[in-house]
């Protein structure tokens, strides 16, 4: 079979590289996590459960490569106050399934639940929700296409947050 | 407890300073309920979130729940989110369309104009119960103004009308929605709601602050002294600091506040930016001269208030287009919501790009809001020391000018506008002590 196939239909390898994935934001090694998206891949959060668009209505999140730079060249700034001291996470990957196969481009779709906690001068907090990734085998390693992360609470209020889910 | 007569508010409130208590005291904090947002004109939405008969959102005045909704007739109103039966909270649903609100508790049903509709099993009342008696309807606030779209409310019968409550500052209002070739302005875009642990004044100060920029906002900017690109294919945006200071371009802004209503601007920088000349702004430009003319089309794009805060509870941001909405909830604990502004008649990649870009700079993980919000938490705490009584609004005292109609003017970073917010509050607090 061929090794693209074999990779997109792995559930085992595709949760490794899920895991994998939440640990460098854990560990805040941000550009290695913003390298897993190809160079037209994106990272979405919507505001509003179903949200079917990320042009049209406002967002949690909704970065593209360039924008992940700009935003992780900040979070290296020194005199960052919203991350003096920074949070600590702990993200959570589980029930993962590969929802679709597409053979012909190499992607497969893979839904997985994921918990979140951080903690941040006397506040800890949990955030959970439903993950989707689109994720590309290129022959060698899983590029994501567009990871897109629905909160339970995304439609409420919300302390600061810098650290992606 | 300290006794809030007059001479208690006075003592706390002077012209280049305030008392820390202002933070950090829940009975001020009531006070400030009852006599700033449950008196006086307050923003309770826009007409775009309520668009046909029967759509309503819920929200809060001060801390009072109400709906805005668009009744039977069309008309906009606003209406107490209780049941007048125990009390419950008739919706709660954030927003959505009906034709009667109903309550979950007993089932009583209200008309969307806040009216009772029907009392369930009404034969269990007798003849001293009248269901008929206009009291037992929801509620409406007693006046609802629109100007342009943007809703205000007061829940006092009488006092200014919104038009002498707006003032100058009604202007900036025009600023944004002229902008709009429909000559309208679409805040249905989705909304940023963020909470910090702070007080509610921390942030309607903040909105109007020049100084704070090149400090709270340091680590989005270069070594350069430029803000990070907030545009597709942007390498920098404007410059913000030179050496450690406000870039100088910052000092020529205009500094307006009116210490009788508590409105303030900022105004923008003096020079012209020079106008994109993509398809999508060409496109934009030609809807625009086609409504205005040539000339009146270029002075629209002429920008000239930064932001500009509505005492209390409102700011209008003409840069990063939103509406800012402050949501007291406690005297530590403050909601804001953020609502980016999209100008109907203008092309749909230019809408898109306003609500893309806000999300940089106003979501709750965003890169600018965030370090304000942090600062508002360290002050909530700091306040908390005794080593001083007072917080300080001092910059450029001794250059505010007094206009004509007795509003303060000033140029560039002073803490001018902060200056006219406690003056309004003093007077407003003092009404009726």
């Amino acid at each position: 079979m061929h090794s693209a196939a074999v990779a997109l239909g792995d559930r085992g390898r595709v949760e490794d590289f899920l895991i994998r994935e939440v640990r460098l934001l854990d560990e805040r090694r941000f550009e290695e996590w913003r390298d897993l998206f190809d160079e037209d891949g994106y990272y979405w959060v919507p505001l509003r459960p179903d949200q079917t668009d990320p042009d049209s209505e406002a967002s949690l999140f909704y970065d593209d490569r360039p924008m992940m730079a700009t935003r992780f060249e900040r979070l290296r700034h020194p005199r960052i106050h919203a991350q003096t001291p920074p949070h600590r996470t702990c993200h959570l990957i589980g029930n993962v399934t590969i929802d679709a196969v597409d053979g012909e481009r190499s992607e497969c779709l893979v839904s997985s639940s994921m918990i979140m906690a951080d903690y941040r001068v006397g506040v800890k907090r949990v955030f959970a929700g439903r993950v989707r990734h689109r994720l590309r085998w290129d022959g060698e390693r899983f590029r994501i296409a567009w990871k897109r992360v629905d909160l339970i609470d995304c439609d409420d209020v919300f302390e600061l947050i810098a650290v992606p889910f | 407890m300290m006794e809030l007569d007059a001479a208690t508010l006075r003592s706390l409130v002077r012209h280049d300073r305030v008392h820390r208590s202002l933070y950090r005291d829940p009975d001020i904090f009531a006070l400030e309920m009852k006599r700033i947002f449950h008196r006086g004109w307050v923003y309770v939405g826009h007409d775009s979130l309520v668009p046909s008969p029967g759509d309503f959102v819920t929200t809060r005045i001060g801390v009072m729940p109400v709906i805005l909704v668009r009744d039977d007739e069309g008309e906009v109103r606003v209406i107490f989110n209780s049941c007048s039966h125990r009390g419950a909270i008739v919706c709660s649903e954030a927003k959505g369309n009906t034709k009667l609100f109903r309550c979950g508790y007993h089932g009583w049903t209200f008309k969307t104009n806040g009216d009772l509709d029907a009392v369930a099993m009404p034969r269990g009342y007798g003849p001293s119960f009248d269901l008929c008696d206009p009291a037992l309807g929801m509620g409406r606030v007693p006046r609802v103004r629109a100007y342009r779209g943007f809703v205000f409310a007061s829940l006092a019968a009488d006092g200014p009308d919104l038009d002498t409550h707006l003032g100058p500052a009604r202007d900036s209002i025009d600023e944004v929605v002229d902008r709009a070739p429909a000559g309208e302005i679409d805040l249905s875009g989705g909304v940023h709601k963020y909470l910090f642990r702070g007080n509610w004044k921390l942030q309607i100060e903040n909105i109007v602050d020049m100084y704070h920029v090149p400090f709270s906002h340091e680590s989005t900017i270069s070594r350069s002294g430029r803000q990070f690109g907030r545009r597709p294919g942007e390498e920098a945006s404007s410059a913000i600091s030179d050496r450690g200071s406000a870039a100088a371009r910052w000092e020529e802004r205009v500094a307006w506040g009116s210490p009788s209503t508590g409105h303030s601007y900022a105004g923008h920088q003096p020079i012209a930016e020079n106008l994109p000349d993509d398809p999508t702004f060409r496109t934009y430009l030609a809807a625009l001269e086609a409504r205005h003319g040539a000339a009146r089309a270029r002075d629209i794009l002429q920008p000239k208030r930064h932001n500009t805060a509505f005492y209390p509870n409102m700011a209008l941001q003409a840069l990063n287009q939103h509406v800012r909405v402050v949501v007291p909830v406690a005297v530590d604990r403050t909601e804001v919501h953020v609502y980016p502004v999209q100008l109907k008649g203008a092309p749909d990649a230019m809408n898109r790009g306003f609500i893309r870009h806000l999300n940089i700079t106003h979501s709750a993980a965003s890169l600018i809001q965030t370090d304000d919000l942090e600062n508002f938490r360290r002050c909530q705490v700091g306040v908390d020391a005794e080593s001083s009584e007072w917080v300080w609004f001092a910059r450029g005292v001794e250059s505010d000018v007094e206009d004509n109609h007795g509003d303060y003017r000033n140029h560039g970073t002073v803490e001018l506008q902060q200056r006219a917010q406690y003056a309004a509050w003093l007077r407003l607090m003092s009404e009726g002590a």
